[in-house]
């Protein structure tokens, strides 16, 4: 364990950050100079690292609010270019999820790929049907919105930011469509998603920084940690250096729509699956104590995952083997004595432009970093869900 | 000189060994890239390596035959404003012609090295892999 001796505080980082007298580095600049100068050199010197992450996170979603009609309608349908939204909510409230598909399931336009229309400031048709009250009459509306005519486009993503990911293959004789992408029979290839050592939480292991009320980078703008992600995890196997080795903590995060970009938010078709949301992440972690250095020196041969076979249709794969984030950017793992090409689901080249992106922010005084409001519960469990009767409840 | 063509064959040349006469008359070195024909035509993807004198004469005799001849500079484009450099397609590609570049971390399509196989278009999660035949 590291001397926990404390090196500066987020008063004191602001502050830095107001005057813009900060020393902020990327994630990669980090671990550079924690390499070439040692560990008590850098974390003297360095007051900030920011992470950065972008890949495709299904459990996406806009909540909207389109105004009142004349005369107003309290509706009980609704389309977004024809891809259902979910308004069980008061009047003129809707949430449309990046996955939900249209009702012919085109999977080539989802809910995804309308909330990348609306943030490149297209026009969206909605439609709507109702059961007319008396006071709200109308029973049906046509008609179009855009980014600009939306009272409010809220960015609320339940589950975000997987902490670790699992790396799919596919060990049986056919092509398999998997969320983790196209996967060639008998472990003709393999997918990861994760950009590793500069994933945000890979940085942050044990969530001493990141917490409910934590600022972020989310989509090209500001955002926030609403709460911990749905189906998070953190009693999973852990490395040394904390890092689990399996998918662990996850993040529900929300965000101003209309300030966010295309650059940064995109959506996706996974064939023969459905659509997702590619979103993009960064955090910055501040560099509290040595402790917090050291976890932010953290480098990919130090962080494992395992691989499993997804053509296994069952709940607990069997882990295959276990591999660090080292040895699948090389472009090859070896499964069962075979050489196999691995790739990322998640875009290396956008994680390092939204670490330099947020990097820039601090710099120029232009983000400010918010201590966690409340920390998450690490021993909290991680449910399955099993036919159970009422009394198995209790 | 090695060279990719995209042979369309009316359905009188279907039946014909057509590939064979250009290995054994023209010597020429052909490689079957993709292929569709039936009793009623097709297309094939070929691409073809000799001496220059030698690929026109084979081209000529495919002419003769009325199989359509279009050499192709682009099988599959890579639309570089779709693209989210996340690398799917990478681990996909049986060729090698899409790799990782570990310095910008963008991915490189190396359109020579492309065999047209067309398995990476509907991997890529942001359809930016287009088949262009």
């Amino acid at each position: 364990m590291v001397e926990e001796k404390q090196l500066r505080t987020y008063a004191e980082i602001n502050r830095k950050i107001e005057s813009k007298t900060v020393s902020v580095m990327t994630a990669e600049e980090f671990k550079a100079k924690v390499a070439g100068e040692g560990l008590a050199k850098a974390a003297k010197d360095v007051d900030v690292v920011t992470t950065g992450t972008f890949g495709a996170m299904c459990s996406s979603g806009v909540m909207l609010n389109f105004g009142h009609s004349d005369p107003p309608i309290k509706m009980q349908k609704v389309w977004l270019d024809d891809i259902p939204s979910y308004t069980g909510l008061a009047a003129v409230d809707a949430y449309l999820g990046a996955t939900e598909l249209d009702e012919t399931l085109n999977m080539f336009h989802g809910g995804a790929h309308v909330i990348e229309d609306l943030v490149r400031g297209k026009a969206v048709k909605l439609r709507a049907i109702a059961y007319g009250t008396d006071c709200y009459p109308k029973r049906e509306i046509e008609s179009w919105v855009s980014i600009k005519t939306l009272n409010q486009a809220v960015l609320f993503n339940p589950r975000n930011c997987y902490q670790n990911y699992a790396v799919a293959t596919n060990g049986c004789s056919r092509v398999i469509y998997t969320y983790m992408g196209k996967l060639l029979p008998d472990y003709g290839n393999a997918t990861y998603c994760s950009a590793g050592e500069i994933s945000p939480l890979l940085n942050d292991p044990l969530f001493r920084t990141v917490g409910i009320g934590t600022r972020i980078f989310l989509g090209g703008a500001q955002g926030y940690v609403a709460w911990e992600g749905t189906q998070f995890n953190a009693k999973v196997p852990r490395s040394p250096n904390g890092t689990p080795r399996r998918s662990a903590g996850t993040l529900a995060v929300i965000g101003d729509l209309k300030k966010m970009s295309a650059d940064y938010l995109r959506a996706l078709t996974m064939y023969k699956y459905g659509t997702s949301l590619s979103v993009g992440i960064g955090i910055p972690i501040p560099l509290l104590d040595l402790e917090m250095a050291k976890y932010c020196s953290v480098r990919d041969a130090d962080i494992y995952t395992a691989v499993f076979d997804y053509s296994e249709q069952k709940r607990a794969r069997t882990p295959l083997r276990e591999v660090n984030y080292s040895e699948l950017k090389s472009g090859e793992i070896a499964i069962k004595g075979k050489k196999v090409p691995t790739s990322s689901l998640s875009s290396m080249y956008k994680a390092r432009q939204i670490s330099n992106e947020l990097k820039k922010w601090i710099s120029k005084g232009q983000f400010l970093l918010q201590e966690p409001i409340e920390k998450f519960d690490l021993e909290r469990e991680f449910k399955p869900l099993d036919v159970r009767t009422k009394e198995g409840c209790k | 000189m090695k060279t990719k063509y995209l042979l369309t064959f009316p359905n009188e040349a279907a039946e014909e060994p057509i590939t064979y006469r250009l290995v054994k008359d023209f010597d020429i070195r052909c490689n079957i890239l993709r292929a569709h024909i039936d009793e009623k035509g097709g297309k094939m993807v070929l691409e073809m390596d000799g001496p220059a004198d030698m690929l026109k004469k084979g081209i000529q005799f495919l002419k003769s035959k009325k199989v359509e001849v279009r050499s192709i500079e682009e099988g599959v484009r890579k639309d570089e404003d779709k693209c989210t450099q996340c690398g799917v397609c990478v681990s996909i590609c049986p060729v090698g012609a899409l790799i990782l570049d570990k310095k910008t971390w963008k991915i490189v399509f190396n359109e020579e090295k492309c065999v047209v196989c067309g398995l990476c278009i509907d991997a890529c999660p942001t359809t930016a892999m287009e088949l262009l035949l």
